[in-house]
């Protein structure tokens, strides 16, 4: 007789699910939305009302988007932390450059707008990155919760 | 205008907000850890720029 472990798949792990690629898009193209499809809908308003508010002040105080620059490693790690507040990167990028030149200043002739004499330079490059990783860390929390890991 | 101040001070609020909402569930959970992460923050600063009076 053989005694019951308990495991029913022999020692096995079942496969993990997986995040629908979907709506990890849109979890990154809109703050907030992600947990707003996954039914999160207080969280959802106050995660958008959090990063839209740190990129806003951030563009109001003459904060400059990262973009890649030739010859400086850090300016991608800028890139990666503003690209993180999605659609919004996008949308300023195309405002500051102009769609034809937003895509044809790819991937190192884009401006990133902002004003590097005014007071508020620093503050602003620090909304900028703090708003875009905060949605980054969104994004893996949306992750989570698709895969029921977390509430 | 551009208070640095009062920059530091919405900066702190909104990630505290953040964090908050990101790994509490409960409204009181939430609100200790709001305040706490706020006042870390927010007052930590000025007392680090305090300190750093004394480097040249």
């Amino acid at each position: 007789m053989t005694k019951d472990t308990g495991r029913s798949t022999g020692g096995v792990e079942a496969p993990r699910a997986r995040t629908s690629p979907l709506l990890l898009l849109a979890a990154w193209l809109v703050p907030g939305l992600g947990h707003w499809i996954l039914g999160k809908r207080r969280r959802a308003l106050v995660f958008f009302t959090v990063v839209v508010g740190a990129f806003l002040t951030g563009m109001l105080v003459d904060g400059e988007l990262g973009t890649p620059r030739p010859g400086e490693p850090f300016s991608w790690l800028a890139t990666l932390a503003c690209l993180g507040n999605g659609l919004l990167y996008v949308a300023r990028l195309v405002w500051i450059n102009g769609l034809s030149g937003a895509l044809g200043g790819l991937p190192f002739g884009l401006d990133g707008g902002g004003d590097p004499t005014a007071v508020g330079f620093a503050y602003g490059n620090t909304f900028l990155y703090t708003g875009g990783l905060m949605n980054l860390l969104l994004m893996l929390d949306v992750s989570d919760i698709a895969r029921a890991e977390k509430d | 205008m551009v208070d640095h101040l009062l920059l530091m001070i919405w900066h702190a609020l909104l990630v505290a907000l953040f964090f908050a909402f990101l790994w509490r569930r409960s409204s009181r959970d939430r609100l200790r850890l709001f305040a706490k992460t706020f006042l870390l923050m927010a007052v930590g600063s000025v007392v680090l720029g305090w300190l750093m009076f004394a480097v040249p």
